[in-house]
């Protein structure tokens, strides 16, 4: 079983002649923390979909090692294999099932991975039963780890930003994954949220033993959890590093600086 | 402002306007040769309303007009205040409705009532309405209601399953011009599980490459999918027995009744509707057990969650096109199976009964009483066929048979105006309704747009 979980190499991906990530190569070590950040329109969100099978990249590849130490090539996979792999996500727009509870949103995810008979759900056996129980147990776990037990019954659509992403969370973790992506799980939350929320990602980390890769313009969050960093401009890695060693490097600075009349133009 | 903005004139305006356009749909009909006909008859034309008024068709509209007129405004003075205090007698009697036993209690009452139903009608035409109408549209409609209603996905050419499992019916019991598999002639006994078979295998066929669609697309092709099947079924004249049916050719013969021989037990269907209609009663209880512990299960689940957010739901591991697959595989059965007894039950099946129209009628039962609610699609099919059959059986003075779609296109309105969920809906479409009136849901965009 290697250390590494992500291990991605010379990716391109192009939509039409929009080049969204130029020669993307990084790697990611099993429980590491590891964040992604770039100004807006740098391809993170593309990086994003490229891993977890919702785009195909053109050029590179793409390996994810899961349990038992089997690599597998990500590109080209649809997404829910990804899923059943052991990559779980977060959008950057809460996506959650809005007309259903919170309870069954994360349910949903516990139960995606058990196999389906058609019979079996319209008979009912004790192994379905057994399966339900199984789904519910998991369930008001996962809620509770995330601190959302008082809110299961309630339509998921009520819920506050901060609890949205902690749904989003726990139905994740209930797909049993290796590693979770959060993209900009801090943003339109308070400070408040934002601090609980900081301490819930390290939780899954230490707790559940699950990698995070984050994507985050908060940098105070960011710097405060990250324990490695990716800097991505206009597509391309252009820096990686600890968090002291990317505030020191100049073409960060620059990038940020510079990001701002950049983001003019493209307005 | 201005006075022809006041609230009140707007309302009258909007009345005299609602009434007119049903004045001139009871009216008389034009033609194409005079085409004025219908807007001047409906103008002169002298009824007597009960006796009691006699004079031109205008006034009594009129009149109308102005009781409309005085309900709406009565309504919007007392209604908030009518419905608060309706809401808190009726909150009583909701709970208790809401609880198992209750419901378990009243579905047990409707079923016990249908199953004396055709004594109580004991007229023949009603009781073929029960069974040729009602019972075979509500299996329809609770098949469309997993495809439309559970997973979310418009099917315009459901009838195709319908008339699949009704020629399936006519081959294996030999009714067909080309010979039954291996020359054996079923009792339509067993065809019920062939067509069910074949009708599911179906499904998977059309649904596996189509099902990748989403939406607008998926119902066209859905559409033309229904198409194909009555052009073949017209066509393929050797096979088919082409547009005159089974039975339509040399050497063919009607598709038996069922019939039954059990040791000591022998029976035969005949063409009476009424034992027919206690064979489908119990296939309609059946389907509807099943479908709802189907709803009820991960399965039922998981067509909720691609219904909503299609990209979140493949995104915790729902392989989006394989449930979607089964959605139709499933909602196919028991369009099959109407298709079994139709076929069974008028011994002969011909081509022009499996029309696009009829596709668009069983959706309308759908939406009409709820899509995703079993209760609901299953009064919504009650109601409509009911009403439809008996407009066409005891016509009400200047009703026309062929303007029943256009009564009916106009109930459809009005339910979506003042109940956009259906008769009965589904709790989790309601919801839905109402989140994206308050623009909440997620439309069903493909990704959020953050490309580079």
């Amino acid at each position: 079983m290697s250390d590494l979980i992500f291990d991605v190499r010379n990716v391109t991906l192009r939509f039409g002649g929009v080049v969204s990530l130029n020669d993307v190569s990084l790697h990611q070590g099993r429980g590491e923390i590891l964040a992604v950040i770039g100004p807006n329109g740098a391809g993170k969100t593309s990086l994003f979909n490229s891993l977890t099978g919702l785009y195909r990249p053109q050029e590179g590849t793409i390996t994810f090692e899961g349990r038992n130490g089997v690599a597998l090539s990500i590109i080209g996979k649809k997404a829910h294999r990804v899923s059943a792999a052991g990559v779980a996500r977060t959008f950057q727009a809460s996506r959650m099932f809005s007309a259903l509870t919170t309870f069954e949103n994360v349910k949903i995810g516990a139960e995606s991975h058990r196999g389906i008979g058609v019979l079996g759900a319209m008979v009912r056996g004790p192994g379905t039963r057994r399966g339900e129980h199984e789904s519910d147990q998991r369930t008001l776990e996962l809620l509770s780890f995330v601190g959302l037990s008082a809110k299961a019954n309630v339509i998921s659509a009520s819920l506050s930003y901060g609890d949205r992403r902690r749904l989003e969370i726990a139905r994740g973790l209930a797909t049993d994954p290796q590693v979770l992506l959060l993209d900009e799980p801090a943003a339109g939350t308070n400070p408040a949220e934002k601090i609980q929320l900081t301490e819930l990602i390290r939780r899954v980390r230490d707790e559940r033993g699950v990698s995070i890769l984050l994507i985050e313009h908060d940098m105070k969050l960011v710097m405060s959890l990250a324990e490695r960093l990716y800097v991505l401009n206009f597509g391309s890695v252009i820096a990686e590093g600890t968090p002291d060693e990317i505030r020191a490097n100049p073409a960060v600075i620059e990038a940020y600086l510079g990001s701002s009349e950049q983001a003019e133009d493209r307005a | 402002m201005a006075w022809w903005r006041q609230d009140w004139i707007r309302r009258l305006v909007t009345s005299l306007a609602v009434v007119a356009v049903v004045e001139l749909m009871t009216g008389p009909s034009g033609s194409f040769a005079a085409p004025t006909t219908g807007l001047i008859g409906s103008y002169n034309e002298r009824v007597s309303v009960y006796g009691l008024f006699v004079g031109r068709r205008w006034m009594v509209f009129l009149v109308l007009a102005l009781v409309f007129f005085g309900v709406w405004s009565a309504w919007l003075r007392w209604g908030p205040r009518t419905r608060a205090s309706w809401r808190s007698t009726m909150a009583t009697p909701r709970e208790m409705a809401a609880r198992r036993p209750v419901r378990w209690g009243f579905y047990l009452v409707l079923l016990v009532v249908a199953g004396f139903l055709p004594h109580l009608v004991n007229d023949p035409y009603w009781q073929s309405v029960l069974v040729e109408q009602i019972a075979v549209f509500v299996l329809l409609a609770l098949g469309l209601n997993v495809v439309v209603g559970f997973a979310g996905l418009l099917d315009l050419g459901f009838v195709a399953f319908y008339a699949i499992g009704a020629y399936t019916t006519a081959w294996v019991t030999g009714a067909l011009p080309t010979p039954a598999p291996f020359g054996i002639h079923l009792n339509p006994f067993w065809a019920i599980p062939v067509a069910i078979v074949f009708v599911m295998v179906a499904g998977i066929l059309l649904g596996t490459p189509t099902l990748r669609l989403r939406g607008d697309y998926l119902a066209i092709v859905t559409l033309g999918f229904g198409e194909i099947i009555t052009i073949f079924a017209n066509n393929l004249y050797g096979i088919t027995g082409g547009s005159y049916g089974s039975g339509g050719t040399s050497g063919s013969h009607p598709i038996p009744h069922f019939s039954i021989s059990l040791g000591p037990i022998h029976y035969r269907w005949t063409l009476a509707p009424v034992p027919y209609y206690y064979l489908t009663l119990v296939f309609v209880v059946l389907f509807i057990l099943g479908f709802s512990l189907l709803e009820h299960s991960r399965i039922g689940r998981a067509w909720t969650a691609i219904r909503e957010d299609e990209v979140a739901a493949e995104s915790v591991g729902i392989n989006p096109l394989k449930y979607k697959v089964m959605a139709f595989a499933i909602g196919a059965a028991s369009a099959g199976f109407a298709g079994v007894v139709t076929a069974s039950q008028s011994n002969f099946i011909f081509p022009a009964t499996f029309t696009l129209q009829l596709s668009i009628n069983v959706l309308v039962l759908v939406i009409f009483g709820g899509m995703g609610s079993i209760p609901g699609v299953v009064a919504g099919a009650v109601v409509i066929q009911t009403v439809s059959m008996y407009l066409i059986h005891t016509p009400p003075a200047g009703f026309q048979e062929s303007d029943l779609y256009m009564y009916i296109g106009a109930l459809l309105i009005v339910t979506m105006i003042f109940r956009p969920a259906g008769l009965i809906p589904s709790r989790r479409r309601r919801r839905e309704i109402i989140l994206s009136e308050a623009g909440e849901a997620h439309a069903d965009e493909v990704l959020t747009g953050d490309v580079a």
